[in-house]
């Protein structure tokens, strides 16, 4: 019982540090959501330098950004080809 | 335990990427996973890349960051974090919190993956090979703006989405590290808005198409057009018009219209500068303008500099020759030149509307930009103008109230000399009221400037004018000149308040000045002492005693009277009576003379008393006053005349009736009894005349007069006014002038209705002079025949004597025989009785009867006047209700006074008996 108390405790705790954390990415613009941010706060818990994990980060928001481009650029030609 | 770390590491980074790259549905499984994998090992890469050792381990050091950040940018978001900062201090789970704070630091204000900005619109997308490595990047980001090799197989793209300016990727910003980015281009600047201003900019000059002439050329030839110079490429084609070429497209065309205002403006305004100005006022205000254009010229110079300046650093080779990095460009020149097109505007705006205005008017038409314009720069402006402006003006102002003297070439002043071919002014001379104090300065109200008030005014014309006086006609141009040295001072727009007391405060000492020149020098209260004594027989010994020694004289007729005789008189009569110890400034101007006599005129009629004003004082008592003092005397003077006869003949009927007019007979005596009684009418009649015009008439007046001159702060103007009033008063009340108002309107309408003109109104004018002097005539008519009948009682009286003597005489030597003869004799003489008596009887009692009816119709006159003194002279004529005083209803015929007169003829005599006993009594 102390355990899983102790556990559900630490997991209140990290949810806490999760908003505030949250709350100072929005405040600085960081455009993160939660589920970007636990990873980050994890992988940075594992000792990942931040400053590469910032640059990691960037750099797959462009990846990501090329892909839905891709993808959009060819749904444009498809309708093109299509009419 | 590293490989459970390294484990857990690799499971974040997958779940990372799958969470940040969205599945491509269209994509098959393996494309993904390749993708996949190219992200795993990119993000591998770089998180085993060695630490810089740049970074310190210290919590703090990453929260200071963030807060000197936003600090910068939101103040008021700063202390918010700093609240969750040490919430998130509080907390005990985390280890490295420093590292995620800085994390967040280095991710803070990215992109929003999601809305991917920034506008793209023509196109060149920023590199987006697939796989792009930051390594590659690093060594390619000198190439930045556009690499040709991709631009082709961008053109598709672009085509396709060029109208709506496409999305454009973010770029690359984002893949450099920190301490490149600090070191790249402005617009990696880490701020947003900066950023979008700056991207802006750029898309703007590289949107815009090639034009001829170049932006560069424009802006090269700009600073001539701005000083209205033609240059190759905007050449002045008019006065009025710049000719902007045609090759350019329409917002450069419109930018330059914002920029030909202020040119054209400034075009005109300078030779609205050069033109010749009609004034002093106009000349000042074209320097005015002038000033200012010459601020306008200084910063059309500093405009030149900066363009020149930014000319010469363009790079040639960037794209539109990289104007949008030079700092100076069309629409900064638009922008710094904007409130100098407002001023030029306002400019020449008065320019123009100068033009027909000048003087006063010209300084009310700025005036009232300043003060009545809305818009608090035109109002600065405007008044800045003033300041300027109005300096030759109050050069005038100050000569004008310190010397006295106006110094207005081009009749800008409000004072102005009056042109002696004037309308008005011809008016006024007609009638005698002209002066120099009149009639030199005028104000014209036109050009009051709107900067001093209409009182002010005319206290600035009073102070001039008296300044001006006191110097040419009182000849004391050395207080003049003393006083403008010691207070003297340099007038200027802007401080009325301090303007008002100085002018104040000369115009109190200007008066003061000139009451004390007229009083003391030039004995003005004394003069009208004199006038009040001499002319208006105030002095009673005097007069008495001038008209004792002259009637002997002027009983005979006018045209041998001499001057000699006459002055010889006045002297005997000024020695003889208290006269003697006035002033002989007083008693040099004393005069008499005669009036210029027409046939059958005796003495009286022309003699006349002359009190001789010069100079300064003719101010006052002007020629005007002269003769109203004239008309005044002359009535005084008859009217003492005829009381004078009356009361010699009254004495010598006393005396007379104890001796030589006792008479037995009763016809004889009656006629005496009424003719004492009609002759104590006339005395009666006359001593009240006499005590209302003297004392309820002049003195009353002259009270008013002193009360008004002497009051405190009296000025000439003042002191004219109540003299003039003084006069009008006198001549009004004294009935010389007065008209008989309820008569004049019943008499225009009776002339309406029997179609005559006038005439009988205009010698209605005088009614009361006319009747008072067919009075005074009666008089004298009355009182000649009262002297012929005392004649015929005296030589009855001798002859009644002569025939006792001889009665006696014969009665002693022979009694009885002279019967027959002394019939004949007694009857000899009753015919002399019947011959001369019953004509003499006549006459006095027609005379008498007609002075009963005038003296009637002027007290009903009298009755209705609407002024109270007046109605108060029938009054104490009438007190005891012997006269019935006749209220004319309407005009009578030209025989003035026939009608009435048969019409109380009854009543008159009627109630004859008991005047002549209450006239007795």
């Amino acid at each position: 019982m102390p355990p899983s108390n102790d556990r559900s405790e630490k997991q209140a705790a990290a949810q806490l540090a999760v908003d505030i954390l949250h709350e100072i990415s929005t405040i600085l613009n960081c455009h993160l959501d939660r589920r970007t941010l636990s990873i980050c706060i994890s992988m940075i818990e594992n000792g990942v330098n931040p400053e590469a994990l910032a640059t990691a980060v960037k750099e797959l928001r462009n990846e990501a950004q090329e892909v839905q481009i891709e993808a959009a650029g060819a749904g444009s030609s498809s309708t093109r080809a299509r009419r | 335990m590293s490989q459970d770390r390294g484990h857990r590491i690799s499971n974040a980074i997958d779940s990372l990427i799958t969470h940040l790259i969205p599945s491509d549905p269209r994509n098959d499984e393996q494309a993904a996973q390749e993708r996949h994998d190219a992200c795993f090992d990119l993000v591998r890469s770089i998180l085993e890349r060695p630490e810089p050792p740049s970074i310190s381990t210290d919590v703090n050091h990453a929260s200071d960051l963030i807060k000197r950040k936003l600090i910068q940018s939101n103040p008021s978001q700063a202390l918010r974090f700093s609240n969750l900062y040490t919430r998130l201090l509080s907390l005990p789970v985390l280890n490295q919190k420093w590292a995620i704070l800085y994390l967040l630091y280095q991710l803070s204000d990215s992109p929003d993956p999601n809305e991917p900005l920034p506008l793209s619109p023509l196109g060149q997308p920023v590199q987006r090979a697939p796989a792009r490595f930051a390594e590659e990047k690093r060594s390619s980001k000198a190439s930045t703006p556009a690499l040709p090799i991709q631009e082709e197989d961008e053109d598709a793209f672009s085509d396709a989405f060029a109208p709506g300016g496409l999305k454009k990727l973010p770029p690359e910003r984002p893949r450099y590290s920190q301490d490149d980015e600090s070191s790249s281009a402005p617009e990696t600047s880490p701020k947003k808005q900066a950023r979008d201003v700056s991207l802006k900019s750029i898309l703007l000059a590289d949107n815009s198409a090639d034009y001829e002439p170049s932006e560069t050329a424009l802006l090269r030839d700009l600073p001539f057009t701005l000083q209205g110079l033609s240059s190759t490429t905007l050449p002045f084609a008019g006065e009025t018009t710049l000719k902007l070429p045609p090759t350019l497209p329409s917002p450069i065309i419109s930018l330059l219209h914002t920029l030909a205002e202020p040119s054209l403006l400034f075009r005109g305004l300078s030779s609205f500068v050069k033109s010749p100005a009609k004034g002093l006022l106009g000349q000042s205000l074209r320097a005015a303008i002038n000033s200012e254009l010459r601020q306008y010229l200084t910063l059309v110079a500093t405009l030149e500099g900066q363009i020149r300046r930014a000319l010469s650093s363009l790079d040639q080779n960037a794209p539109h020759g990289g104007i949008g990095k030079a700092g100076v460009t069309l629409k900064r020149c638009v922008v710094w030149t904007r409130e100098a097109t407002m001023g030029l505007r306002l400019m020449s705006l008065i320019a123009e509307e100068s033009n027909n205005k000048r003087g006063g008017q010209l300084i009310s038409l700025i005036h009232g930009f300043s003060t009545s314009h809305g818009d608090p720069v035109v109002a600065s402006f405007a008044e800045r103008l003033l300041a300027d402006l109005t300096r030759p003006f109050y050069d005038i102002l100050r000569r004008w109230i310190y010397d006295g003297e106006l110094s207005d070439p081009h009749l800008e002043f409000f004072v102005r000399e009056q042109s002696p071919n004037d309308k008005t002014q011809k008016e006024t001379k007609a009638k005698g009221q002209t002066s120099v104090w009149n009639s030199k300065y005028e104000v014209v109200d036109a050009m009051v400037p709107s900067i001093i008030t209409a009182d002010f005014a005319q206290k600035v014309f009073l102070i001039g004018k008296s300044l001006n006086f006191i110097r040419h006609s009182c000849g004391d141009s050395q207080w003049v000149e003393a006083y403008s040295k010691t207070s003297s001072k340099e007038l200027k727009y802007g401080d009325t308040a301090t303007l008002e007391a100085w002018i104040d405060e000369a115009y109190k000492t200007t008066m003061q000045r000139l009451m004390n020149l007229m009083s003391t020098r030039f004995h003005l209260f004394d003069h009208l002492q004199a006038l009040k004594n001499y002319i208006l027989l105030g002095q009673g010994d005097f007069i008495a005693l001038l008209m004792e020694s002259l009637a002997a004289n002027l009983d005979r007729p006018a045209g041998t009277q001499y001057r000699h005789t006459l002055t010889a008189q006045l002297e005997h009569a000024i020695r003889g009576s208290n006269a003697q110890y006035d002033s002989d400034e007083v008693l040099r101007r004393l005069d008499a003379r005669m009036l210029q006599l027409s046939h059958g005129d005796i003495g009286w009629d022309c003699f006349t008393l002359e009190y001789k004003i010069d100079a300064p004082v003719d101010v006052v008592v002007t020629e005007w006053g002269n003769r109203q003092y004239l008309k005044v005397f002359n009535f005084l003077w008859r009217i003492k005349r005829v009381e004078f006869a009356l009361a010699s003949t009254w004495r010598k009927c006393m005396t007379g009736s104890r001796g030589v007019l006792q008479t037995e007979e009763e016809k004889v005596l009656q006629t005496w009894k009424s003719t004492r009684g009609v002759l104590a009418e006339m005395i009666h009649f006359v001593g009240q005349l006499q005590y209302y015009i003297l004392f309820e008439v002049i003195e009353s007046s002259w009270a008013e007069l002193q009360k008004n001159i002497h009051k405190e702060g009296c000025t000439l103007d003042d002191l004219i006014t109540a003299h003039t009033r003084y006069l009008t008063s006198i001549t009004h009340k004294g009935l010389l002038g007065a008209r008989r108002r309820q008569y004049h309107d019943s008499m225009k309408e009776a002339a309406a209705q029997l179609g005559r003109d006038t005439a009988e109104a205009a010698e209605d004018k005088n009614s009361y002079m006319i009747q008072l002097s067919e009075l005074l005539r009666t008089m004298l008519a009355y009182r000649d025949s009262v002297d012929g009948l005392y004649s015929w009682s005296v030589s009855d009286f001798t002859r009644r004597q002569e025939v006792d003597a001889t009665g006696l005489t014969r009665g002693n030597h022979h009694i009885t025989p002279t019967n027959d003869g002394d019939d004949v004799f007694l009857s000899n003489s009753s015919g002399n009785i019947k011959s001369e008596f019953p004509a003499l009887q006549e006459r006095l009692k027609q005379l008498g009867l007609s002075f009963r009816t005038r003296l009637q119709i002027l007290l009903g006159d009298l009755a209705y006047q609407p002024d109270v003194d007046m109605r108060f002279l029938g009054v104490s004529m009438n007190f005891n209700d012997v006269y019935q005083p006749v209220r004319r209803k309407t005009k009578p015929a030209t025989g003035s006074g026939t009608t009435p007169a048969v019409a109380v003829a009854g009543s008159a005599s009627a109630s004859a008996s008991a005047s002549v006993s209450a006239a007795k009594a």
